[in-house]
């Protein structure tokens, strides 16, 4: 009975008793590593928990500790993160589709086999996710670790010339991004749905990333800072991992299907269009199907960078001067992967007293050993190997956060 | 002119895996001759997955500076071509699954030149989240300097 950093299926009689996902390494290390540290190290810290989504961390870091000082940032530097963070999303969501889920869909054995095959089909992807890094690079200074990001705005403001080159770059990337959802509706997905509780970021007046409630299917409706009296973490004895439920003691799912289903209504033309051509009804409710939910975000993510690189034109302030002061604040905005939530105490002196970081993935947690179990009754009648990679199509779909240093997902099924 | 990259990777809060980061910043402080010479290009950072293939954009040549994992001491140094890493990575270290041999023959498979491949290794012992680097391992850091030095000089003939 150990789970070998990995997928562990109990079985009693050809059925699921017991199922541990131990994949994922919770942030614990930095919410300790930040104590006694001053607040505007925080984004550039916490940055470091991802090296896939390290914008995610930077803003909920950013926008919690400017709502601990009372702050707002000006309408010029919000713009900025939101174009910021399409860098992020088209990035994620290229690598994601392309060279992660897709294979698994169409039976490759990984993206290698896909570009022997299909060598333009990867090309393209990695274009696509290029012009995500490049957009990075341009805000951030560099793309893997961007350093431009402070609380309060930016520390500088990126060259209009530098963001503006990107035009051509990202009108080929919405094509691309088009071509992509044609493409998401062509694979085999396997059959499996799931009555989920969706939560997300939602905001009535664009596709909720940055600012906004925290809505659930189920209706609940909470404000950021409320955030902990609907969602609450806690320890579960087989995993270093925390595990989040609802205070209704659901399991609930964060991430591209929640956002899809939540907030489609905010989508960008191009992206409503395509998820109307595309026959699609809401809920999705397959997990598998996530690849679409992603396919119409890179569409809408390239549509907003768009409109944002036309409209850039940097004046006043990049960030506004902190005046420091005792407080507390909490900030969440979408990451690729889901909510990403920070709440953060300081003193007089701007040093961190407190911080508590809710992953995506951790949120997720629950939800993927439930579905495991909705599946173990179809994988357990299956070959070992083939049993396996059903169970890893499934981990996988959730594009779920997995620590640098664990080994990739292997599957455990013991006969009690 | 032989363009040549270097490019130390690694993750300086995880003790040891910062080994090439840290590597390659002695290296360039030590070899200033090499390291400012105009055909040279040196890296540092995490470079998670597939990010190692933007940095190989632009080169003849390029020198990748990691910790691996093996079943030597701390501190253990390698050279390595391309087909002797891959035996360093059958496990996937990466958050996206991706190792460093799998995108190198991503790589290969897609670029029209991809540069060619040569690794310094440093075996990791301290891996832990906010660990120190070892003392194995900082004591073998002038030596992986030396390595570094001479594969740059190779790469550049």
């Amino acid at each position: 009975m150990e789970g070998e950093g990995g997928l562990y299926i109990g079985l009693e009689n050809g059925k699921a008793v017991e199922i541990r996902l131990d994949i994922y390494e919770p942030p614990r290390f930095f919410e300790g590593f930040l104590k006694g540290r001053f607040l505007q190290e925080v984004p550039d810290i916490t940055a470091r928990i991802c090296g896939i989504c390290p914008v995610a961390y930077q803003m909920s870091s950013a926008y919690a500790l400017e709502n601990a000082l009372g702050i707002k940032v000006s309408p010029q530097v919000r713009a900025l993160r939101r174009l910021m963070y399409c860098g992020e999303y088209i990035e994620s969501h290229a690598l994601h589709i392309y060279l992660l889920q897709a294979p698994d869909m169409l039976g490759k054995q990984s993206a290698l086999e896909l570009a022997a095959e299909a060598p333009e089909v990867v090309r393209n992807a990695l274009r696509l996710k290029k012009i995500g890094n490049d957009l990075l690079k341009a805000i951030g200074g560099r793309s893997v670790h961007p350093v431009n990001v402070c609380v309060g705005g930016f520390y500088s403001w990126p060259d209009e010339k530098a963001i503006k080159a990107l035009l051509p770059d990202l009108e080929w990337g919405l094509n691309a991004a088009l071509d992509t959802v044609k493409f998401a509706l062509t694979l085999p997905y396997p059959y499996l749905e799931i009555d989920y509780e969706f939560v997300a970021l939602h905001h009535p007046d664009e596709y909720g990333v940055i600012e906004g409630d925290v809505l659930s299917s189920n209706g609940r409706k909470l404000s950021i800072a409320e955030y902990e009296n609907g969602y609450i973490e806690e320890h579960v004895r087989h995993s270093n991992a925390l595990h989040s439920r609802t205070v209704d003691n659901n399991t609930y799912l964060v991430g591209p299907l929640a956002r899809l289903n939540l907030n489609h209504e905010q989508l960008l033309p191009n992206a409503k269009q395509a998820l109307k051509e595309s026959g699609i009804q809401l809920p999705l409710r397959n997990p598998y199907k996530s690849l679409i939910a992603r396919a119409i975000e890179l569409v809408h993510f390239y549509e907003e960078a768009i409109q944002l690189v036309k409209e850039y034109k940097p004046s006043g302030p990049a960030h506004v001067e902190l005046k420091l002061r005792e407080g507390e604040g909490a900030g969440a905005t979408e990451a690729p992967r889901g909510l990403l939530y920070h709440r953060y105490k300081i003193d007089g002196n701007g040093m961190i007293q407190f911080a508590k970081i809710t992953p995506p993935t951790a949120q997720n947690l629950p939800r993927i050993e439930a579905d495991l179990f909705a599946l173990t009754p179809r994988i357990v009648k299956m070959p070992e190997a083939e049993a396996v990679l059903t169970a890893e199509h499934l981990v996988r779909s959730y594009d779920p956060c997995i620590s640098c240093a664990t080994h990739f997902l292997k599957l455990k099924i013991e006969e009690k | 002119m032989t363009k040549v990259a270097v490019i130390g990777i690694g993750q300086s809060l995880r003790g040891d895996d910062a080994a090439g980061l840290e590597a390659v910043r002695q290296w360039r402080e030590k070899f200033p001759e090499t390291a400012n010479r105009l055909e040279v290009r040196v890296e540092a950072g995490e470079l998670p997955g597939l990010a190692l293939l933007d940095v190989l954009n632009d080169v003849d040549a390029a020198l990748l500076v990691d910790a691996v994992q093996s079943s030597h001491p701390p501190g253990t140094i390698y050279r390595l071509d391309e087909e002797e890493l891959a035996a360093f990575t059958s496990d996937a270290r990466s958050a996206h699954g991706w190792g460093m041999a799998e995108t190198l023959k991503l790589g290969s498979q897609l670029m029209n030149n991809r540069p060619r491949i040569r690794v310094v290794g440093i075996t990791a012992g301290e891996l832990e989240m906010g660990a120190e680097m070892s003392d194995a391992v900082r004591d073998a850091i002038p030596r992986v300097c030396e390595a570094i030095e001479a594969e740059v000089n190779a790469l550049l003939k």
